[in-house]
């Protein structure tokens, strides 16, 4: 598989096809790979791909890295499932054009989530991490343990309904349709489930934790505003200390701004420094949107979005009166 | 140096609480952090270190620096009981002393007060630290690098884990105080020197080579210009999540908080990696593009602070590249800035 | 022990107009207590952060001399959320302020010397500190060249005082607008050519240049071929600030702290910085 997509990387160097190539290169700790921008066709075996290649890399196209998009280069992106729906989204946008890209998909059954290791290392350091077809095993001073990759493979991932990007120009390997039957919002289930005041309450408990760095935001596709809310000084909308209040209207502030939007690829919640559920709500929210209007973000570069389009016989029962 | 079993931990604990503060190690993961602790049971002495580090005891996240109401402004009264620290370790005492040279007597005007951050200064000058030695640096410590090591003695006391007992040693008069009041003390010998000798042997065998940090400062400016900086920037996705897990990061925000009439003024923590940091409100801003920003923080703790202070404002804790989002790692940094293989 | 982040209380005095676009104000504070009179020490070239509870603080250098006994004088421009604020105060309002801050103008070592002043626009503020302390001491000096600039006649400041400046013998004068305009029977030009028309004597002297960083740059490499050398071309440098003493890490250029190594700093020491202007 990696030495599939190497090959195609370089040959797309050699074919002149492409300028740079954005995927994934070792990290520097047995749990993280790490973006790499690779510029020319001898760079591409430091490209790798695995259950540890979490990142969305489709964030490099917009923020302060939109310079990439602008310099007309012709840019190869590896992507996930719900990596390539943030292109997707990107194109529907306007960000991006579509041709410019070169998006190589890659088949993904999931990346790993760090809590669920420390869970099972008891909060031991992983120093050493193999990934076997099935299993990984997890090792560190004075313990090894196998364990199946679904046990710790983020929930998200386990019920991903597009894990093989449906929108690609290349695939290492055979993209897989989408699974019809993937409870693509279960991890909603046990949320929705608590009455409202037991849903205020988790999320005063969960979001006292933020720290407001901002790693959320900043790693997420969705949000690529130039000046953020949040940053805006005058007017100053919200106070920037993380006090519960002003952390609530930051973070909902988000949701709504991803709302129809969010491509559901977890990012925010891996990069967040203390540990909350920030996909949950994302989540919350694109189930509605799914009930309601039948939409899912990113899969169809010709579908207008849920929330920029009306139709006359949309449900209107949420209309109080 | 004396030895106190384990099993009189919590009476050491327990007879310190009514006269400090005590905070102490606390939570696993991402949320293991120094809190304020009653008791010796709520203190997790498995962790090879806090993940949130012990600055915010000093340096709170937001901290009022006075209320106001109707041009009557009143100061916070300072904490009643003094602080006590169990269980820093020395990278983490060290940087303590690190931003105190900042927060402390500015060195443009040693003699006068006025230049003394008061806030800062209440909480350190009466809290007593205790540093216990690293048995087992994690893979992300490099504090060798930084002149720094896992058994290095800093604070008011020093204590090593042998396992059965801790034993401890004052380093100062502050620490000398608490430790005359542990009773069931015995005295430390030539067996446990030894111990800590082996202990000090297999934990520095874990960390990994040591790189010459002294060339840094310079390498660091001539290399303004440098594309190595784009190449870092490049990956770097501008959130502040190092800048807050940093012990020694302490740049802040200052904010009012309420109405015009009455309200609050506070300090929060800021980060240079934010656009808002620098930009003036002509909208001119000085570091504009992100890696201006991404400079500025590696210039900073390698090169500026070293200019003013001699040494880096790092001491090699590892927690940024615990939390860096995109595995963006300090040490690889520094290593491209030294010509040392390493790819950003 | 004195908490440096709680404003000295202080009432407004007198608030001058400085421009017909409303933008530029003067406002000359009194102190409420006489012991802050007392304690206030400062010399041209300082700085203080002035204080609207409720709205925040921002950065102005001090543009009365402490020969002016018992009032502090700051020029606002109308930018942001502060000196917005500022702009709504009334004479009587209360208003806080934080200093002095920041070094001064070395005033002692121009003793004896020639003290060439080269401003442009509204940043005029310390320059005019430091040349109405010069005036006060104007024996301790010998020549004063004033070059100051401004884009049209209505945007300089401290008019009133520029037509006494004019009318005395001890100062060399001279005023320059960017265009042309009727009845302007002074300079026209941008500061940098007009300083190299007026050409200052490098001899025994020292320049103070303050003024838009685009000015300050073009006017730099006028006075080093003029013969000024480094350390004695003096310029006073702006950035954003929140703490002015040395503390929350944000006004830095390279290793040096503009609200506490500076505001005012020598070519010499901005030359090594490459991002000083």
């Amino acid at each position: 598989m990696v030495k599939m997509l190497r090959d195609t990387v370089r040959k797309l160097f050699d074919e002149k096809k492409v300028d740079m190539v954005i995927g994934w290169g070792e990290g520097t700790l047995p749990l993280s790979a790490t973006p790499v921008f690779i510029e020319n066709a001898d760079e591409a075996d430091t490209l790798i791909w695995d259950e540890r290649c979490s990142n969305n890399l489709a964030v490099y196209l917009t923020k302060d890295k939109r310079h990439l998009v602008k310099s007309g280069k012709k840019i190869g992106i590896v992507v996930k499932g719900c990596d390539s729906r943030s292109l997707v989204l990107y194109a529907v946008e306007n960000q991006i054009k579509r041709e410019n890209l070169v998006v190589i998909g890659v088949t993904c059954d999931g990346v790993i989530d760090i809590k669920k290791v420390m869970k099972r290392t008891e909060g031991k350091e992983v120093l050493d991490l193999r990934i076997g077809d099935k299993d990984i095993t997890v090792g560190g001073r004075g313990f090894e343990t196998v364990v199946a990759k679904k046990e710790i493979i983020s929930d998200f991932c386990l019920h991903c309904a597009h894990p093989d990007a449906p929108v690609h120009d290349l695939f290492i390997g055979q993209p897989r349709p989408a699974n019809e039957k993937a409870d693509v919002y279960k991890i909603v289930d046990d949320f929705e489930k608590l009455s409202a005041d037991e849903r205020w309450n988790s999320m005063v408990e969960s979001y006292s934790k933020c720290v407001r760095c901002y790693a959320c935001r900043n790693v997420c596709p969705s949000c690529y505003c130039n000046e953020c809310f949040v940053d805006q000084n005058d007017p100053q909308w919200i106070g920037k200390s993380p006090e519960i209040t002003d952390t609530l209207i930051f973070h909902m502030g988000r949701n709504m701004h991803v709302a129809g939007r969010c491509v559901e690829c977890g990012a925010c919640e891996r990069a967040c420094p203390a540990d909350i559920d920030l996909l949950l709500l994302n989540k919350k929210i694109a189930k509605e949107i799914s009930e309601r209007f039948n939409y899912e973000a990113g899969l169809d570069i010709d579908e207008k979005p849920a929330l920029a389009s009306y139709c006359e016989n949309e449900k209107q029962d949420f209309i109080m009166g | 140096m004396i030895k106190i079993e384990k099993s009189k931990f919590s009476v050491f604990i327990q007879n310190l609480v009514g006269d400090f503060t005590v905070f102490a190690p606390v939570g696993e993961g991402r949320q293991s952090a120094f809190d304020e602790v009653a008791d010796a049971e709520s203190v997790n002495t498995a962790l090879q270190n806090t993940v949130q580090s012990p600055k915010s005891i000093f340096f709170p996240q937001t901290e009022v620096l006075f209320t106001y109401n109707d041009g009557d402004v009143q100061i916070p009264e300072a904490a009643d009981k003094p602080f006590f620290l169990w269980g820093v370790r020395a990278c983490d005492a060290r940087s303590i002393m690190l931003v105190d040279k900042v927060f402390g007597r500015a060195k443009q005007r040693p003699d006068d007060p006025a230049f003394e951050d008061p806030y800062w200064k209440a909480k350190l000058d009466t809290a007593v630290i205790l540093t216990l030695a690293c048995n087992e640096p994690a893979s992300t410590c490099f504090c060798h690098w930084t002149g720094d090591g896992p058994f290095e003695q800093a604070g008011d006391l020093w204590a090593v884990d042998v396992g059965s007992s801790y034993l401890i040693e004052s380093l100062t008069e502050k620490g000398k105080a608490v430790l005359e009041r542990i009773e069931n003390a015995s005295p430390a010998g030539k067996t446990e020197a030894a111990e800590i000798d082996s202990l000090r042997t297999q934990a520095e065998s874990y960390l990994g080579d040591l790189v010459d940090l002294s060339e840094l400062k310079d390498r660091m400016k001539q290399m303004w210009d440098d594309p190595a900086w784009d190449d870092i920037a490049a990956k770097c996705v501008n959130c502040g999540a190092c800048a807050y897990a940093c012990p020694t990061c302490h740049c802040f925000d200052v904010q009012d908080e309420g109405k015009k009439g009455k309200g609050k003024r506070i300090r929060l923590w800021d980060a240079c990696m934010f656009p808002l940091f620098t930009k003036e409100a002509s909208g001119h801003n000085p570091r504009g593009q992100a890696a201006d920003r991404v400079r500025q923080r590696f210039l900073h703790k390698f090169s500026y602070y070293w200019d003013n202070y001699g040494e880096s404002l790092c001491t090699g804790c590892g927690r940024c590249i615990y939390v860096c989002p995109v595995n963006l790692d300090i040490r690889t940094v520094v290593k491209r800035f030294l010509d040392i293989d390493a790819a950003v | 022990m004195k908490n440096a982040y709680v404003p000295i209380p202080m009432i407004v005095d007198k608030i001058g107009i400085e421009d017909t676009a409303k933008t530029l104000r003067t406002f000359d504070l009194r102190f409420v207590n006489d012991a802050d009179c007392e304690q206030f020490k400062y010399l041209p070239g300082q700085f203080c952060e002035m204080s609207i509870l409720g709205k925040g603080e921002s950065p102005f250098g001090i543009a009365s001399s402490p020969t002016e006994e018992g009032i502090l004088k700051f020029t606002v421009n109308r930018t942001g959320l502060v000196t917005n604020e500022i702009h709504y105060l009334q004479v009587g309002d209360k208003v806080g302020i934080r200093g002095p801050l920041g070094n001064w103008y070395p005033v002692d070592s121009f003793k004896g010397e020639n003290v060439v002043i080269v401003g442009g626009g509204f940043a005029f503020t310390t320059l005019r500190s430091l040349l109405i302390y010069l005036l006060a001491h104007r024996d301790d000096y010998k020549d004063i060249t004033v070059i100051y600039g401004a884009r049209n006649p209505e945007l300089f400041i401290y008019k009133d005082e520029i037509e006494s400046w004019k009318q005395r013998s001890d100062i060399n004068l001279h005023l320059t607008i960017d265009n042309p305009v009727d009845g302007w029977v002074h300079k026209v030009g941008f500061v940098p050519a007009v300083a190299k028309e007026v050409a200052p004597s490098s001899e025994n002297a020292s320049v103070v240049v303050c003024g838009p960083p685009i000015m300050i740059k073009y006017t730099i490499p006028v006075l080093v071929d003029l013969g000024f050398s480094d350390e004695r071309i003096i310029t006073s440098l702006e950035r954003r600030m929140k703490c002015g003493i040395g503390k929350c890490g944000r006004c830095n250029i390279g290793p040096e702290y503009v609200c506490i190594d500076g505001p005012v700093f020598t070519l010499e020491q901005l030359k090594p910085i490459p991002d000083a202007f």
